[in-house]
């Protein structure tokens, strides 16, 4: 489901220009949690991401009268955001290059390597607080690049097109790492999820 | 579709990007290929569980506080298409 923009966005952009109430509160509603979201997963602190909402607004707060009237508010929004929670974590850890390895080369994959099939287990294994624990430091574990388009992508919902403009690198790019991110992933969690396989079920041993 | 084609298509082949040629050579492969249908398995259990995963939210009070600065600041920057 394409969550990015509101389908009637320059209407919108024409009542927050004019100062309305209203129209400010629905892209707050709308847009907060998930730039909270796309900020935590870059700097994994709740303050600070709260900062970055903070400072995502009040930028749109300013920009409003120099928006382009077919400017989307959505992507306009990720990316300050993103960009912001990026400069956070520059000041934090100064001396570290962010730049991690771009891995846009569609060739070279590496293989996938467990091939235990755990699709089979049971609802309360698979989504155990352990398991989902397990989850979200796999995907924390991702590097830089991957994890942002990861974030956008499966977890936000955003399309090809919407997470490239947000980044700043191609839709191709964005197809690249999605995969790489995914297969990455999906190995992490046959090792976890593998080892549960055949416990309790001899004819799987 | 060898089993290296199947991996480098297996994303566009999950998100119905390929075109119906290239997708009819993938359910060929996988029919035929057991390691493959396990990567295409668990990598669908691994997106499903990615998105069904808890979203975490700011703070209700804290969102709330948020949402006053706001709106304070937005309603008092002068509108200068006026």
């Amino acid at each position: 489901m394409p969550e990015a923009e509101f389908t009637d966005n320059a209407a919108l952009l024409e009542r927050l220009r004019e100062r309305d109430a209203d129209a400010f509160r629905q892209v707050f509603e709308h847009y907060s949690d998930r730039l909270f979201r796309v900020a935590l997963r870059i700097l994994e602190d709740e303050r600070e991401a709260e900062g970055v909402v903070q400072d995502s607004f009040l930028r749109l707060i300013e920009s409003l009268d120099r928006l382009r009237g077919d400017a989307k508010i959505g992507t306009w929004l990720y990316r300050v955001a993103h960009n912001a929670a990026l400069d956070r974590l520059r000041r934090r850890r100064p001396t570290q290059d962010l730049a991690d390895e771009a891995q846009d080369d569609p060739g070279d994959l590496p293989p996938p390597v467990n091939l235990v099939d755990w699709t089979d287990l049971p609802e309360d294994q698979l989504c155990s607080s352990e398991a989902t624990d397990y989850l979200d430091q796999a995907v924390a574990g991702l590097s830089d690049s991957l994890r942002a388009v990861f974030t956008l992508r499966e977890i936000e919902g955003l399309s090809t097109a919407e997470t490239a403009d947000t980044l700043g690198i191609s839709q191709s790019a964005v197809k690249v790492r999605l995969h790489r991110a995914r297969l990455t992933l999906r190995e992490r969690l046959a090792d976890y999820f593998s080892e549960q396989v055949g416990l309790g079920d001899p004819k799987q041993a | 579709m060898q089993c290296d084609d199947l991996l480098n298509y297996l994303s566009d082949y999950i998100d119905n990007d390929l075109d119906e040629a290239l997708s009819a050579e993938a359910r060929a492969h996988l029919a035929t290929c057991p390691n493959c249908k396990v990567v295409l398995d668990t990598t669908m259990q691994t997106i499903a569980l990615t998105r069904d995963r808890e979203k975490r939210v700011i703070p209700a009070a804290r969102r709330q506080q948020l949402f006053d600065q706001l709106q304070d600041a937005f309603l008092n920057q002068p509108d200068k298409t006026m």
